[in-house]
């Protein structure tokens, strides 16, 4: 009885993220549909002016250096991705990419359609990949990164817009989007159906810029080894395949703070992952810091 | 502090809600552009709205008022209607009309437009052209050097379907143009032409000298690659008499027409009957009769 309570708990937990998830899908779609039809002179009353570019925080990250420089913004971009991608940071700072898993409705697409793969593949899902050649392709978003800012600053335009799978799904009809971005959408969505968010994983930008917060946030995923009961249910949730169970505090640079491992979803055991403030630095999952808090507190790391 | 689905939850949304409602009382939630071009930073023309700067995102009331002209001359060169369309509707004004391979009339053409009209520099796209409609206002508005804005009208599109593009050669050779204290560098196998010119700053109400850049002439099909890039055979706006002869009329078949004068070999017809006091179109269809006749 008290497992099934706990069980429902657990899905309640879920709940809050997928509510939170569909919410700003709606958002952002809405804002999108609005924003691109202000593009072509059409105004329908309720509907935002705004447009999808106005709204993503990345703007903000990529117009920095033109910000810094010229005092203007990259073309199409506006103050309130300064704003939004402020927030962001702040968020960040403090959990880590919770943008990434909780609010990017490109992150919330992918899921959706991984839930597919999940019911094709099953246990097979999200394991296709090499470990060897997924660890080297993880950081090819940070390549994208640095071109995306580079090709930005120089030509101050949009630069990734004609590859970016987001900016197509929400303009399909717009007729805005290169062949390129058509492209990748349909490689993204072909590869949702075997890994869970490729495209987070290997190419996103922003969440590669995200993801170092991961070094440093204030609060962050936390294992209780003496109650780890080893049984790598934290790993097997894990959406971007990061081994929890190995570590005593969660550094790796592609957690999404999606909560999908802790004690309060995949974890059996409570108090066991969770997600708690980080009392300095501590072994991350890249095991190249030194430990810095106590065994009564973390346990050792397995 | 444990921090559950439900606390990051609260806590990201209400994050984002406050963080953008705090950024609109303090004015920071903007998630359109001003619709004001960022100011020339350096050279004569530092402080002067700057052209290249125009977006799509602009509508042509923008445009005119950034710049401190009649929204008309806008409409009017580019055969909009509503002054409050934005410049990306442009397309649908050029829709189903077919344009020269490999160029277009789009924000770019409008940058171009203001630059020639106020003499702000502007560099253009190879590949931007402008219609005829806004030559002809350039011609009589435009404060660019004529030699930029008659470069401009040897590459416009035409709306009976012929685009003017030259091949090399500019039709007013630039000593008879270029004011003496100017200096013209065109070239003719480069992909920008860079032009030395003496425009005037209306606003600072200052001849001064500057660089203008604009496009190279671009090779079209179907022109007569006789000076003009017009058909061979038809008269334009931008046909010369040289253009004349090399179709097989004599210069006394002219003169019969034109009543005992010609122009220079280079000069366009329509500019040459206007300075005359001469009706173009009764001038054109007596000298397309005579070169009909000949065929």
């Amino acid at each position: 009885m008290k497992a099934k309570v706990a069980s429902l708990g657990k899905k309640g937990g879920r709940k809050a993220r997928r509510i939170v998830q569909i919410v700003f899908f709606i958002i952002v779609a809405v804002t999108a549909t609005g924003g691109a039809l202000n593009e072509k002179g059409i105004t329908i009353p309720l509907l935002p002016e705004a447009s999808l570019h106005s709204i993503c925080p990345f703007g903000g990250v990529v117009s920095i250096w033109q910000f810094l420089n010229v005092g203007t913004m990259v073309k199409k971009v506006h103050e309130s991705s300064f704003v939004l991608g402020g927030i962001a940071l702040v968020l960040a700072l403090l959990f880590g990419p919770v943008i990434c898993g909780w609010v990017c409705p490109f992150g919330s697409f992918q899921e959706w359609l991984g839930a597919l793969g999940r019911k094709l593949f099953r246990r097979k899902y999200n394991t296709f990949v090499p470990a060897k050649l997924d660890k080297v392709l993880r950081y090819l978003r940070y390549l994208v990164l640095v071109w995306v800012i580079y090709m930005t600053a120089v030509t101050g335009k949009l630069i990734f817009q004609d590859y970016d799978p987001y900016f197509t799904l929400f303009n399909l009809w717009t007729g805005e989007v290169a062949v390129t971005g058509y492209i990748a959408l349909a490689l993204v969505v072909v590869l949702s159906l075997f890994v869970e968010r490729p495209f987070c994983k290997y190419a996103c930008p922003y969440g590669a810029f995200l993801g170092i917060f991961n070094l440093f946030r204030i609060f962050g995923i936390r294992r209780n080894a003496p109650t780890c009961i080893s049984c790598k249910a934290c790993d097997k949730a894990c959406p971007m395949n990061i081994q929890v169970s190995t570590a005593k505090v969660v550094r790796d640079h592609q957690c999404i703070s999606c909560l999908e491992c802790t004690s309060e979803s995949a974890c059996p055991v409570p108090a066991t992952v969770d997600m708690l403030a980080l009392p300095g630095q501590v072994k991350d999952s890249f095991g190249q810091k030194t430990p810095k808090t106590s065994q009564n507190d973390l346990g050792g790391a397995k | 502090m444990k921090i559950t689905y439900k606390t990051l939850g609260i806590v990201v949304v209400a994050a984002i809600v406050v963080g953008i409602a705090g950024a609109k009382v303090a004015g920071l939630w903007k998630t359109e552009g001003t619709k004001q071009p960022v100011a020339i930073r350096e050279g004569e023309f530092s402080g002067m709205p700057n052209p290249s700067d125009i977006r799509g995102s602009y509508t042509w009331n923008d445009v005119a008022e950034a710049f401190g002209f009649d929204v008309g001359l806008l409409l009017k060169a580019f055969g909009a209607a509503d002054p409050l369309l934005k410049l990306n509707t442009l397309e649908t004004v050029f829709e189903g009309i077919e344009l020269p391979e490999g160029t277009e009339i789009g924000t770019d053409a409008v940058k171009l437009f203001v630059s020639l009209l106020t003499g702000l520099p502007h560099v253009a796209e190879e590949t931007t052209i402008l219609p005829f409609s806004a030559i002809e206002i350039l011609k009589e508005e435009g404060k660019a050097s004529p030699e930029l804005i008659e470069e401009a009208a040897q590459r416009a599109w035409i709306p009976n379907g012929a685009a003017a593009t030259p091949e090399a050669e500019p039709t007013i050779p630039a000593a008879e143009v270029t004011p003496p204290s100017s200096t013209s560098t065109v070239g003719a196998t480069s992909t920008t032409t860079t032009t030395t010119i003496t425009t005037i700053s209306n606003a600072i109400g200052t001849t001064s000298s500057t660089i203008v850049h604009t496009p190279s002439p671009a090779k079209t099909s179907g022109t007569g690659g006789d000076g003009t890039g017009a058909v061979a055979g038809t008269i334009v706006g931008k046909t010369t008499f040289k253009d004349l002869k090399t179709w097989g009329l004599t210069e006394d078949q002219i003169k019969s027409v034109t009543g005992g004068e010609i122009g220079h070999d280079l000069a366009a017809i329509r500019d040459w009957a206007t300075s005359k006091g001469l009706s173009f179109s009764e001038l054109k269809a007596s000298l397309q009769a005579l070169l009909d006749a000949g065929k």
